[in-house]
């Protein structure tokens, strides 16, 4: 370690990381080498999320199931992940690539606010994951590590307003305004969603935050309807998505008793 | 290379001579224990001399402040590349200074023919109670003093650094005098601008090693802070987010800062 190694690019943490041989962008094997396990390998995957906005920010919740092919690997999954104090990562996907990946844009919008003594800015958050997303793209091709992502943050720039992305595999990150759900069981949520901003008695945007709970829940329900890999609510072993809202104030968890009540009284 | 050793050791001493004198004008810091964080307090005029470092560790410097930045970045790129692939439970401040910044500066220090990093830092890390709160001063020359040996059964809860030797030491006789670890942060901020200005009073005739009179104390702060303002950050010792450190500003620090 010395001095010259702090060039122009110290203010990057994945940078800083492949200087020291710590971060590696997903190898990309040429069709047909062998090398690639996609056939005999069945990854972990995490499956249902769904965010939107309503009255009191934005709302991101996710089922709690991983599966591996038909096996379901484990129930109680988190896949909303805080990355600071005001930014939400949801996955569906390979937990494995993904909590990584959070790992790392956790830590490089850390990094960056101490070196630079400000905070990132909100395109440069959803940048810095765009790029990350396109380094695993080597895994994608190869079927073993998928990763689509949910990005919300509230923006105190302009007034200040809840923002809501979503990615696809490769790294293109779209915007939207009302909601965003990705996943296996997102087929079933975006029904939901459209159902409830065209035909329902409030639009999501208008929901007050147990409305907003309520349909977060019923949504879930729905998609673990049809699809097994989705874990929506375990009835028997009482186990509950997590929710957490994010607003001017910061990020808030909703406590499971709180979940569990508004599900008993509203989805049950 | 310098020949002979006699050479060398007069190029040291003529260059520590240099540094002293850089450093001799800089701003005093004073980081301390309080009973809920660890509080550091400077006056500056201009840029700013408190960073935080990692979840738990600040750092104050005095010196050029591009060699306090390079210094800077090797703390961050050091603590952060260690929270990432550890945890960061595994990020100590001992080790930091001790392993990494230490043999750094050093070298730089003795090798004649390269430039040496102007600049005397102190850090501190944040503990579950004061008793385990980490001060570390860092010098130019690698040289580190602890607030006290583990041995220590009341060691310090405190780190000065000063501009010069008597200024730090000047601070850390009042500090050691009326510091109180458990304190409140009103209290401690009250301390740490004293300690502050006993560091910064200009040396007069006769005024010796003693430290001035509380009034004289604040009428020099007083006449600072006229054309600068109180710099001040806090190491929170509990708190839900795994970040502790803040820096006081606005309202609050207004209100700290009176009376």
């Amino acid at each position: 370690m010395t001095s010259d190694s702090l060039g122009g690019g110290a203010s990057d943490f994945p940078t800083l990381l492949r200087r020291h041989g710590l971060l590696n962008e997903a190898v990309l094997f040429p069709p047909g080498v062998s090398g690639s396990t996609a056939s005999s390998f069945t990854p972990t995957q995490a499956t249902t999320i769904l965010a939107f906005k309503f009255t009191g920010g934005v709302l991101v919740a996710g089922d709690r199931r991983a599966t591996a092919g038909n096996t379901v690997v484990y129930d109680r999954a988190d896949k909303v992940l805080e990355i600071d104090r005001h930014s939400i990562m949801a996955i569906a996907g390979v937990p494995a690539t993904a909590w990584e990946m959070a790992r790392v844009l956790e830590h490089s919008l850390q990094y960056f606010g101490r070196t630079q003594l400000q905070e990132m800015s909100v395109d440069g958050k959803v940048r810095a994951l765009s790029k990350l997303l396109r380094d695993n793209f080597g895994f994608v091709v190869q079927g073993i590590g998928v990763v689509v992502p949910i990005f919300a943050t509230y923006d105190f720039a302009g007034g200040g307003q809840a923002r809501l992305y979503f990615y696809d595999a490769m790294g293109a990150q779209f915007e939207v305004t009302e909601y965003a759900a990705t996943g296996s069981g997102s087929p079933a949520v975006r029904g939901v969603m459209f159902y409830q901003n065209k035909w329902g008695k409030t639009p999501l945007h208008k929901l007050r935050e147990e409305d907003a709970v309520t349909i977060a829940l019923r949504a879930l329900d729905t998609a673990a309807e049809a699809d097994t890999a989705t874990g929506g609510v375990d009835r028997n072993a009482r186990i509950f998505p997590l929710i957490k809202i994010i607003s001017r104030d910061g990020i808030k968890t909703l406590p499971e008793k709180q979940i569990a009540a508004r599900f008993k009284s509203t989805v049950a | 290379m310098i020949e002979e050793p006699y050479r060398w050791v007069e190029a040291i001493a003529n260059r520590r001579e240099y540094i002293e004198t850089q450093l001799a004008p800089g701003s005093p810091i004073a980081a301390l224990s309080y009973r809920d964080g660890i509080l550091f307090v400077t006056v500056g005029r201009a840029r700013q001399k408190l960073f935080e470092i990692y979840d738990r560790i600040a750092m104050g410097a005095i010196g050029h402040p591009g060699d306090i930045e390079r210094l800077r970045m090797v703390a961050i790129e050091l603590a952060s590349t260690e929270g990432f692939t550890r945890s960061a439970a595994d990020v100590s401040l001992r080790r930091l200074a001790f392993y990494s910044l230490s043999p750094v500066l050093k070298t730089a220090f003795e090798q004649v023919y390269g430039a040496p990093y102007l600049a005397r830092m102190t850090f501190a890390e944040v503990g579950a109670t004061p008793a385990e709160d980490l001060f570390l001063r860092v010098e130019y020359d690698g040289s580190i003093t602890a607030n006290g040996p583990a041995t220590d059964a009341q060691p310090p809860r405190f780190s000065a650094v000063g501009g010069t030797t008597r200024g730090t030491e000047l601070m850390e006789t009042l500090l050691r005098r009326e510091h109180d670890p458990g304190c409140t942060l009103n209290r401690a901020m009250k301390v740490a601008l004293d300690a502050w200005s006993a560091g910064s009073m200009p040396v007069t005739e006769g005024s010796g090693n003693e430290i001035p009179s509380a009034e004289a104390l604040r009428q020099h702060r007083t006449e600072e802070l006229q054309s600068a303002t109180v710099e001040a950050c806090v190491l929170e010792r509990s708190s839900p987010n795994a970040i502790r450190y803040r820096q006081l500003a606005g309202e609050e620090l207004k209100e700290l800062t009176a009376a």
